[in-house]
Order: C-alpha cells, then structure tokens, then sequence
C-alpha cells in the first residue's frame, strides 16, 4: 500500500492567490507531461472543482505543450519540439521524403530557398524545413514564408507561427533575412498550391519576382529547390472556388477523399517525395540597386524557375511509381 | 531658460512623466495645463486651460507666451473607448489642434505627442514589425482610433508647414504594469477572459517604466517625427493569458464582434465590437527608430511587463504573511 505514489491534492490552501501555486503546477506539468496534467485534474475533481484549480491545471496543460517564450516573430520551440514526431513520421515512413544537394544550402548566413509549391496544405514547406534541419551539417532551421491565405486562417495561423512559419511580405522575409536567418519561399503562391491535379509540375508564373528583389536588396544567394510528390499528396480533380469564397478561401478543392470523406479528406495520400536542392545563386554581385532594374529581376526569376522546372523533369523522369519512387 | 508645459497630467503616463520631471528637472521649470490641477505636493505652476473650449487655442498661445514656454509635452488622450464620442473628438482631434496652432504661434521649438501603436490597425496583412513609415490605417469605423488618427495628421502637417517646430509623437504600445488601469486591465482581471477561435496573434505590452524612460529621452533630444515606443519582445495573446493564469474562452469571430458591440451599446461590455480586430490580427510595432534617433532601449519584455502587472495585483507580500506561523 505505501509504495503507491502519494498524490498531491490540488485543492488550494486556504487565503493566498493563485499565482505561486499556478507555477507549482506548471513546474509539475513540465516535469510530468501532460497526461499526469490530466491525472490531476481528475483527482482535482473529487476534491472539489475550484476556478482556482481550474485555471491552474488549464495553464499547466497549456504549457506542458508550449512554451512561455516564442521569437520575435512568434516561433515556439517547445511547441515545435512537440509536433515534431508527427511530422517526422510524415518524413520517414508516410512520404519516405529523399533529399538531394542538401549542401548547396549555406552553412550560414542569410540565403532564400525558392521552391515549387503544391499540394494544397503547406506541408512542402514543413518537409523542406525538416530535410534542411535533419540532412544538413549545419543543422539550419529555415524559416519558411506563408501565403497569406495560411497565414490568415484561423486555427491553422497560429500553429504556423508557432512551428516559425512567418507571413510571406517583403518586410518579413527582408528581416529574417538581414538577421542572417535560412528563409524559404513559394513564389508560385495560391496559383501553385492551389493547383490541379492535371496541370502538375508546370510551374505557375513566379509572381512578380518579389523573392528576387528581396534576395537583391540582402545580398542574399538563392538556392532552387524542387519538390516532387507533393503534387499527389492532394489531387486536386476540381475546384468549386464559390463554396470557399464566403468563408476567406481563394479556393475550395475537390480531391478523391475531400469533401466526400469529411476531416478524413485532410489525410495527404502517401506519395514518395524528393526535395532537390540545386547551386545557389549569387546575388551579391548585382548590389543591391539590382532591385530596382526590372529586366534583372526578371531574368532572374525566370532562370530560378527554369531551374526548377529543369530540377522536377529530371526527377519525373526517373521516377517510375508515384507511391515508390 | 522656458518652461516645459504639460497637458493631460491626469492622465496615467501624464502624471508620472510630471513628476518624474519634477525630480530631474526641477518643478519651476514646469507648469501643468489642464483643467485639474496637478498633486499640491509637486509645487508646479499650473495654468487651467479646457482644450475643448471654441477658444483653446488663444487661450494656449497666451499662456505659453506669458509663460516663455519652450517645449510642450501633449498626453491628453484616453487609453480606453468612452461613449461620449463627441468630448473625446474635441480633445484629442480639435485639442491637439489648439495645441499645435498654439505652439507654432508661440514659437516653442519643441512638442512631444502621445500617440498609440493601435492607430497603424490590426490588420492581417500586417508585417510582422510595423515601422514607423507604415501607413495608419485604423478600422474607420472605430471612433477610438480615428480620433487619434487625426491628432497623428495635425501634428504631420504641422510639421510639414512649420519646419522649426520638432514634434515628436511617441507610439506607445498598450502599458501594462504596476498600477496601470485601463479597459483591457480589467477584461484581464477577470477570471474567464473571452478570445476568439483559432486566432492568437503576438501583442506587445509595454512597462510603464520603459514608457516613461522614452517619454524622458524624447524631451531630451531634439528628433522629430513618428516613434515607436515597444517592449524589446511581444507576446502571443493565449500564452499571456495562460501566464496570467486565465481560462480563455474562444468565441468563433462572427458571433464576438456583434455580441461585443452589443454589449457596449448595452453598457456592460469593456470596448466597442471592432476592438476585436486587436485580439484578431497582429498590431506590433518595431521599436529600432526610437532606438537609433532617441537612444531609448526598452529594459523590460512583454513578458516582463505582464508578469509585473500580475505581481502588482497579486502582491507575494500577502503570500508571505499567510505562510508565517501563526
């Protein structure tokens, strides 16, 4: 009998204010987790529901997944740390994600990696920013810029900034980019993402070269990146815009399982991926006045996009399965 | 060597910044212009001026002229929405107007304005630091920020039009800390603190020392134009209230916005329905300007700022006396 744990009774003594007994039970939930969280509120229950106690066990489940401090720009580590076994599972065993040329990636400094977007969730962001994370020497986290259309909604916004996701504008990425920080960015946007499921792997126009002008203004050397896989992660068989535009949607996709299978729909099918990272480009020789002259901008942006699109064809070509690679 | 007249030394930031002053600069050098008179105590000259009066502005140029006064520090404004739309338009829209006509008139070389960060908007296409060059662009529909808004435009075109005069106005995010009173404080102090469904933007919440410290430093120097006064870091709104050890409740966004606005048409609610734009969407300011052209460096985090409020109103000396043995 007396090698059971003792368990402490959340009940509150009598007079003082929460405060010190909220981080008591933070301090706990930190070194227990969050199911013993749990286990307290439960026995909390049979010593009386108290708001005290409520909000305590609340605050403590809270952190028990998120930390109390995030970056400037709303990065959460422990947070991160905590959906990470799920996105590596998508990694390793669910999309089995086979990197190439991750080296081409700087070991430091600021540096844009410009890659090819589909897949109607932004998980080709999520899977560049683990292959650069898991496969590079240098361990770099890359900061991953989102279409407004994920940044703004609900649920999914928060979470995207809490994984260091930031919201694609040219001031953003200029000042992860001027601290030196590895930016990612899809410059096809809404129309790449958002794609259907015949027109894959032709690249959308690259907006109008925003990336290029924000990678001239920093110096900072461009590394293509193409991914394939993604495309079929989501096929998208068509698109019934009007039912998404009421609710904020610049699009409203139709695929196999989606809407007909409800939340199950949000399932990605599991396609084999690979991520190629190509030479980058320097962009420091141009100065940064280059931002100014359209014609290099272009040209820029168009010889990115070639690359890319030469990057995919390639690995098309070799592939023989859509599901084994 | 003229005096240094204030206005709104009623207000929070007003009186602190007075008696602040008073210490470091010494009370004959200062003199109070508002309605109420500031604290016997400071033994600073006091001239009553109703900046909403028709003639507000006669009446300031007289007295900064009989005053000989040098530099005016403008902190009339209120931090929370009143219902009574038409005063707060008269004082802080067509007041700062008096003051400004007032002091160009007079000569006086220098005016620093209070000013809000909440004036740029919260809008989702916000970057993630606003500079001081960003547009402001509140919800128009907002009488709260448009008047502050148009106190912003005076004070841009007077700058425009009188190069002499410095103004400085200062962007102060939202205060938070020891004795700060304020709308959202007791929205705050509640135990069940309503939020919206699926959004936590960051919020930045700054230390009324730090507030006090950039007010100082910009009576000091001589720099004009738009300031951003901001804690060194901000904040996601869901991990502050947690910090504060609230239970958030989320409401889905089209169902908030109405029930807030009829709650303040009803009396009961702390802040207009579009107030939900600031717990919706980002409104955080980037402090380098203030930083580089002021020399003011904020000590204290959001974070810091939060915490201290909560030790404020929740004081541990309580704590201690009820662990002592009886």
């Amino acid at each position: 009998m007396s090698s059971r744990p003792k368990v402490v009774p959340l009940r509150p003594p009598p007079g003082p204010e929460s405060d010190p007994r909220a981080t008591a039970a933070q301090e706990t939930a930190r070194r227990d987790g969050l199911l013993v969280a749990i286990a307290r509120a439960l026995e909390a229950g049979r010593h009386g529901l108290t708001w005290e106690n409520v909000a305590a066990l609340w605050r403590a489940a809270y952190f028990s997944w998120h930390s109390e401090e995030v970056d400037e720009f709303g990065r959460d580590a422990k947070f991160t740390e905590t959906i990470r076994p799920l996105f590596e599972f998508l990694y390793t065993v669910w999309w089995r994600v086979e990197p190439a040329g991750v080296e081409n990636v700087p070991a430091e400094g600021a540096a844009l990696v410009v890659a090819n977007h589909s897949g109607v969730l932004p998980w080709d962001g999520v899977m560049i920013t683990l292959a650069v994370r898991h496969e590079h020497p240098a361990r770099r986290e890359c900061r991953m810029l989102a279409l407004d259309m994920f940044a703004l909604l609900p649920f999914l916004a928060p979470a995207l900034a809490r994984t260091g996701a930031v919201r694609a504008s040219q001031e953003n990425g200029e000042r992860l980019l001027r601290a030196g920080e590895l930016v990612g960015v899809f410059p096809e946007g809404v129309k790449g993402v958002g794609k259907r499921y015949r027109d894959r792997y032709k690249l959308a126009r690259f907006g109008r070269g925003g990336f290029v002008r924000l990678a001239l203004r920093t110096s900072a050397p461009i590394v293509p990146c193409a991914v394939v896989g993604a495309e079929e992660i989501h096929p998208v068989l068509a698109k019934a815009d009007w039912v998404g535009r009421p609710f904020g949607l610049p699009y409203f996709p139709i695929t196999p399982s989606f809407p007909l299978l409800g939340p199950l729909g949000a399932v990605p099918l599991p396609a084999k991926w690979s991520i190629d990272f190509a030479d980058p480009i320097p962009t420091a020789t141009h100065g940064p006045e280059g931002a100014e002259d359209p014609i290099l901008v272009n040209r820029l942006s168009e010889q990115v996009r070639s690359i890319i699109q030469r990057m995919i064809d390639g690995r098309l070509a070799r592939r023989r399965s859509v599901w084994f690679g | 060597m003229g005096r240094i007249a204030l206005t709104g030394t009623a207000s929070f930031l007003g009186a602190r910044l007075l008696r602040r002053l008073a210490e470091t600069t010494g009370a004959a050098r200062l003199l109070v212009v508002d309605v109420a008179p500031p604290p016997d105590a400071l033994d600073v000259r006091h001239r009553a001026v109703d900046l909403t009066e028709p003639a507000a502005d006669q009446r300031l140029l007289d007295v900064f002229r009989e005053e000989q006064v040098e530099a005016v520090l403008h902190f009339a404004f209120y931090t929370g929405p009143r219902r009574d739309a038409t005063h707060v338009h008269e004082l802080e829209s067509i007041g700062t107007l008096a003051v400004l006509a007032a002091a160009a008139a007079a000569g006086v070389g220098r005016v620093v304005m209070r000013s809000f960060t909440a004036v740029y908007g919260a809008r989702g296409q916000n970057p993630a630091f606003l500079t001081e060059d960003r547009p402001l662009q509140p919800d128009p529909a907002l009488g709260w920020a448009r008047d502050k808004l148009e106190a912003e435009q005076h004070a841009a075109s007077f700058s425009r039009r009188y190069p002499d005069l410095k103004i400085a106005v200062l962007r102060f995010a939202p205060l938070l800390g020891p004795r700060v009173h304020t709308f959202y404080t007791r929205i705050l102090d509640r135990r069940v603190v309503p939020v919206l469904m699926g959004y936590d933007p960051l919020v930045q919440m700054l230390h009324p020392d730090d507030a006090l410290a950039a007010a100082e430093a910009a009576v000091d120097r001589p720099a004009a134009g738009a300031f951003n006064i901001v804690p060194s870091r901000p904040i996601p709104l869901l991990t502050a209230l947690h910090l504060a050890g609230k239970i958030p409740v989320p409401v889905p966004h089209p169902i908030a916005y109405p029930a807030a606005e009829l709650m303040w048409s009803a009396g009961v609610g702390e802040a207009p329905g579009r107030f939900c734009d600031y717990v919706r969407f980002p409104c955080v300011a980037d402090g380098e300007r203030a930083r580089r052209e002021l020399g003011f460096a904020p000590r204290h985090a959001s974070r810091d700022a939060l915490l201290a409020y909560l030790e404020y109103r929740h004081p541990p000396a309580r704590l201690a006396r009820a662990e002592a043995p009886a």
